[in-house]
Order: C-alpha cells, then structure tokens, then sequence
C-alpha cells in the first residue's frame, strides 16, 4: 500500500534527516514509526503526503509514486492526525470533521451525516449540540477524537498519525489507544503512526520501525523487536525490561500446558497424590463431571489419606481464557493462593494450565537469545 | 466655558450635524478605500517568502505616518493641481487619511494572518487545502479581530486628522476649530474639539459591534457567544 524506496530527506542546513530509508506497509497494516526525538519520523511521515518534499528516493501510495499525483489529491487520499490536533477553532465539530469531504463536493445532507457516523465510531455521541460545539467548548480527550474523526473524514484507505495522543493525560491516552485498536479492527486503514514511546508501539504496531539519526534500525513485528533487538541502540531502547513488556504480546494459549494433569471431584485423594508426583506440582487442577472447573486441591491437603478429592477440595473462582494476555494472566498468578491459572473454554471446562515454571521456560527460549534474526537493511 | 460651548452646540443644531455629516463623509470614503487597499496588500505580503517585502512595506507605511499632516495635504495639492485634478478640499484630503489609515491596517492584517497557529495551517494543508483555500478558509476568518482592531484604530486617528482638512477648504467638524481660533472664540474650538471626540468614540462602539458581528462565533471570547 505504502512503499518507500531510500527516501531521503537533507535539508538545506546540511542536516540528513531521513538518510535512505526503505519500508513497505502493506493494506491494513499498523505500521509504527518509532524513535528517539530527533530521529527522523516525524520527516518519514511527511514525506508520504508531501508536507515535506523528499531530496531522493521514491514513495509509492496504492502504486504510484506520489510526485506524480496533484498534491492536494494526494492528501485527501491520506487521513492525517497530529499531536497538536489543529482544528480550526472558527469551525465546529461537525465542520471539522467534514473538512475534506467538503473539499471533495460532498453534499450538506451526505456530509452532515458522515459527521455523525464517525463520532459515533469514536465513542461520542452526536447530539445536535455536540455537532454545533466549537472546540473551545471541548475537552482534551473529545478534542483528540474529534481530530481521529476528521482524519477519518472522507474515508481514507491511509492513515498519516503524527503522536496523536501524545498531549493527554496516561489514563486518557491508554483509554483512546485501547478504543483506537477497537476502532482499527473495525475499519482496517493502511496507518504509519509515529510515537517515541515504546508501550505505545507494542500495543498498537503489527510492526514497528525503529529509527535512528534518519536510519532505519529495524523493521520487525513487536515480538520480534523485544525478543531480539538488531543492535545495542534497539536494546537500550526498548528497555531492560523488554521481557515484561512482551508478556502483554503473549497469549496464555501460547504458554499453557494443553494437557493438564488434573483430577475428578469424585477420585480417591491417592490417585490426586499419585499424579502431583508424576508431574512434579502442588496442586492439581479439579473438574467435576463434565470436565468443568471447579478448584484445586493442594499437596499439603493430602496428608490424611482416604476419602475422595471433593473432601479436600479449595474452590477457586478465578479462571484464565486462552486468550488473555499474559501480563494478566501473571497478575491473577501473583494473586491467587495457588500460584497457578486454570485456563478454561466459555464453558468453564479446564482446557489449559500456566504455571510459573512454563512461564519461566517460555520466556526464557524468547528472550534470551542473543543472535538478531531479523535485521532490515 | 463649557455651558457657553453648550449654547452655541444647542442653538446650531443643524450646522453642527451639517459638519459633521461632511466629517463621517471624509472620514469613511477615505478608510473604506485604506481597508480596502490595505487588506490587499497587508495579505499579499504575508504570503511565505514575502518577509522581506512585508519589512519595506510597513516600513514605508510607517514613514508615511510620520508626515505632519498639513504638510501632506500640501504636497498632495501640489500633485493634485500638477496632474489637473481637484485639488483643494475633499480629494487631497481623503487621499490623505487614506495613506495615514494604511500602517494599521496592513500591520494587523500581516501580522493576524502569519500568526495562526502554526498546527492549525498544517492539519489544513495535511488535508489537502491548497493556498488559497487556507488562506480563504483558515487564515482570515481567525485573522478577522485583528483586522478589525486595525481598521477600528484607523478610524479614531483619522477622525482626528480629518479635522485639520477643513484647512484647505474639505469642510466638517474641524471648520468649528479653525473659525474659533481665527475669532478668538474658545467655545467654538471647544465645540469643535468636543464633536470631533465623540463622533470618534462613537465610530468606535459601532464598530466594535461590526467587529463582534463578523467574528466567527468559534473564536468568539467567552459570554460573547
């Protein structure tokens, strides 16, 4: 969708912004322009609508090369969002939003109602009032999406975001990010996003460019940058803490035990005993009759012999869904007497185990290879 | 002094609102062309690479203020009668104050529209607006106070100014003035200078009311709306 052929940016003081840069975003991607300030992201992102001209190179959208297009079409092919939002204060909400489609000829009724619709994809609810408020009479956040709304205004394939939650506040910020996944799931834009922060690119990126002095690092999904870092700058950038942050990248389906020992309510606590020393644990997971879970029993609850497993049983309510990521699921673990996570279908019916130790080993065969596997040029 | 001032404006109603109709008269035909005039080209200077320009421009608008204005009407006689045209009263006169009312005016016009929000302009042209299209849509819509404040303080001066027309013969409110000092009668100066005030504040308020009306209601300060 997006191609950049060793796009190049020197401006006239000598400065190599961009210095040869070459990605490909494909259709609906997400794709994230990350960095350090100063890095040349901001000029990358420019450079694909033309606010800033390239020196060399080629950038194609939807196959063509963009100097060969009108500038103004090529821009009202392309949402653009800043962090500084800029919406025309003499203008409403509705007016706002409408920008481009107005620009493009759309009729009063067709663009009123486009107003409407996207505010309601945003999460704010199109009153009449709420459409003739000026954005003076908004706050930070509903700014924010009112700038997201007019990005969207005409429907672009394109998405240009320019840290465009970056000037709220963190609860706000992660809220909007969390609703703007929801919002990309929905409408699968091609989007470039520029950010310096490094939890901003894991939860939104499919994949994350990483840039420095003008130069593309890597180019990887967010996996792949946290597992394995192409050089030290990428190390020390996103963190010594890089494992902890993949967590919310994993999936419990990736880390259970698909198999899990476990016992009936209704066995012998010798059997319960028998299993916990095969496979070396604690506590054993127990189901009833249909398979559904319905608590644990311990180790430590086993000394008198005789009787069933229903005796001795700890009901436990908290249960992990295979796709959970694992940063929660780790929460519920360090929460929980037990130490372990039942992982169970919407059925409640036991499908899976974590425990500490698979999540050690895991992580461990993740991140602590040395050897960088994906490096772009 | 002033009951004396008081009895002379009460008993020559009909001269007195004679002057000053000739006033609003000078005073309106000769800002209506500098707003006109000034607006042109306090936006052509603004345009990007034209800072240079815009200095000289101001520059020369700045100059242009410094002249005594009875010096100006008399070089514009000279000119005016040089090129065969109407040379005393009203004509040199609006030209005049035309010149005069210009620094405001394309100061505050330059200097409203290079000074939107620089986020503002870029999310415009981001979406695809060419030049004009900001500049029509954008720029002096949010520039419109600042106009306006200009073109406000052109008026009051040139109220002021006006006064010393009736000199060369272009008649209004300052032929009170110019009668009082050649007579020695204070009341009529007082008179004189008494109208050419209030007609001043009084061109004000109304056009701080045109200025609210033609602001857009966006931008509007607070309990305006």
């Amino acid at each position: 969708m997006i191609e950049l052929r060793n796009a190049t940016k020197v401006f006239p003081d000598g400065t190599r912004a961009v210095d040869g840069v070459s990605l490909s975003i494909g259709e609906g991607e997400f794709c994230i322009l990350l960095g350090p300030s100063g890095c040349g992201k901001t000029t990358t992102l420019k450079m694909i609508n033309r606010l800033v001209p390239m020196t060399s190179g080629e950038i194609f959208v939807g196959g063509r090369e963009i100097r060969g297009l009108r500038v103004t079409e090529l821009r009202r092919r392309i949402g653009y969002a800043i962090q500084e939002i800029g919406l025309f204060p003499h203008m409403t909400v509705a007016e706002n939003i409408v920008t481009v489609p107005r620009l493009l000829g759309w009729s009063k009724g067709r663009r009123r109602q486009r107003a409407s619709e996207l505010l309601e994809l945003l999460g704010l609810t199109p009153t009449r009032d709420f459409l003739d408020r000026f954005p003076s009479e908004l706050s930070g956040g509903q700014r924010q999406r009112v700038g997201v709304a007019r990005a969207l205004g005409a429907d672009p394939s394109i998405l240009l975001m320019d840290e465009p939650f970056g000037a709220i506040d963190p609860i706000t910020r992660e809220r909007l990010q969390d609703e703007f996944l929801r919002i990309q799931r929905e409408i699968r834009k091609t989007v470039v996003f520029v950010t310096h922060d490094i939890h901003e690119a894991v939860n939104l990126g499919d994949r994350i460019a990483l840039m420095r002095s003008g130069r593309l690092v890597q180019f990887a999904t967010p996996a792949l940058l946290l597992a394995q870092p192409a050089d030290d700058f990428a190390k020390g950038f996103v963190g010594a803490d890089r494992s902890l942050k993949a967590l919310r990248l994993t999936r419990v389906r990736d880390v259970m035990d698909p198999k899990p020992p476990f016992v009936g309510l209704d066995e012998g606590l010798e059997s319960a005993l028998r299993l916990m020393r095969e496979h070396k644990v604690t506590f054993l997971p127990v189901v009833d009759g249909e398979g559904r879970f319905v608590g644990w029993v311990g180790a430590a609850d086993l000394e008198r012999r005789g009787g069933t497993v229903r005796e001795r049983l700890t009901a436990y309510a908290v249960l992990g869904a295979p796709d959970m990521p694992l940063n929660e699921a780790l929460a519920l673990m360090f929460e929980s007497a037990v130490g372990n996570l039942a992982v169970t279908d919407g059925d409640r019916r036991l499908i899976g185990l974590v425990t500490f130790n698979r999540l050690f080993v895991f992580l461990q065969q993740n991140y602590e290879k040395t050897a960088p596997e994906e490096v772009a040029s | 002094m002033l009951t004396v001032t008081w009895r002379y404006l009460s008993t020559h109603v009909p001269y007195v609102g004679q002057l000053t109709i000739e006033h609003i008269r000078i005073v309106l035909v000769a800002n209506g062309l500098a707003a006109l005039v000034g607006l042109l080209i306090g936006v052509f200077i603004s345009g990007r690479g034209r800072e240079r320009l815009a200095e000289f421009v101001l520059f020369v608008a700045g100059i242009l203020l410094t002249i005594p204005s009875l010096a100006l009407y008399g070089i514009l006689m000279a000119v005016l009668k040089a090129i065969g045209a109407d040379s005393i009263g009203f004509v040199p006169v609006v030209i005049a104050l035309t010149l005069y009312g210009l620094l405001p005016i394309i100061r505050n016009t330059t200097t409203a529209v290079r000074g939107i929000d620089r986020p503002t302009i870029e999310a415009a042209r981001g979406m695809g607006m060419s030049e004009g299209q900001i500049l029509r849509r954008v720029r002096i819509p949010l520039a419109v106070p600042v106009i306006m404040a200009g073109l406000r303080q052109a008026v009051v001066m040139n109220v002021g100014i006006a006064a010393i027309g009736a000199y060369i013969g272009a008649g209004g409110l300052g032929q009170l003035i110019f009668r009082g000092i050649a007579n020695t009668r204070p009341d009529l100066v007082l008179a004189g200078a008494v109208c050419v005030s209030a007609l001043a504040i009084g061109l004000d308020l109304l056009l701080s009311g045109v200025e609210r009306l033609v602001t857009p209601r966006g931008i509007r300060v607070k309990g305006e709306r």
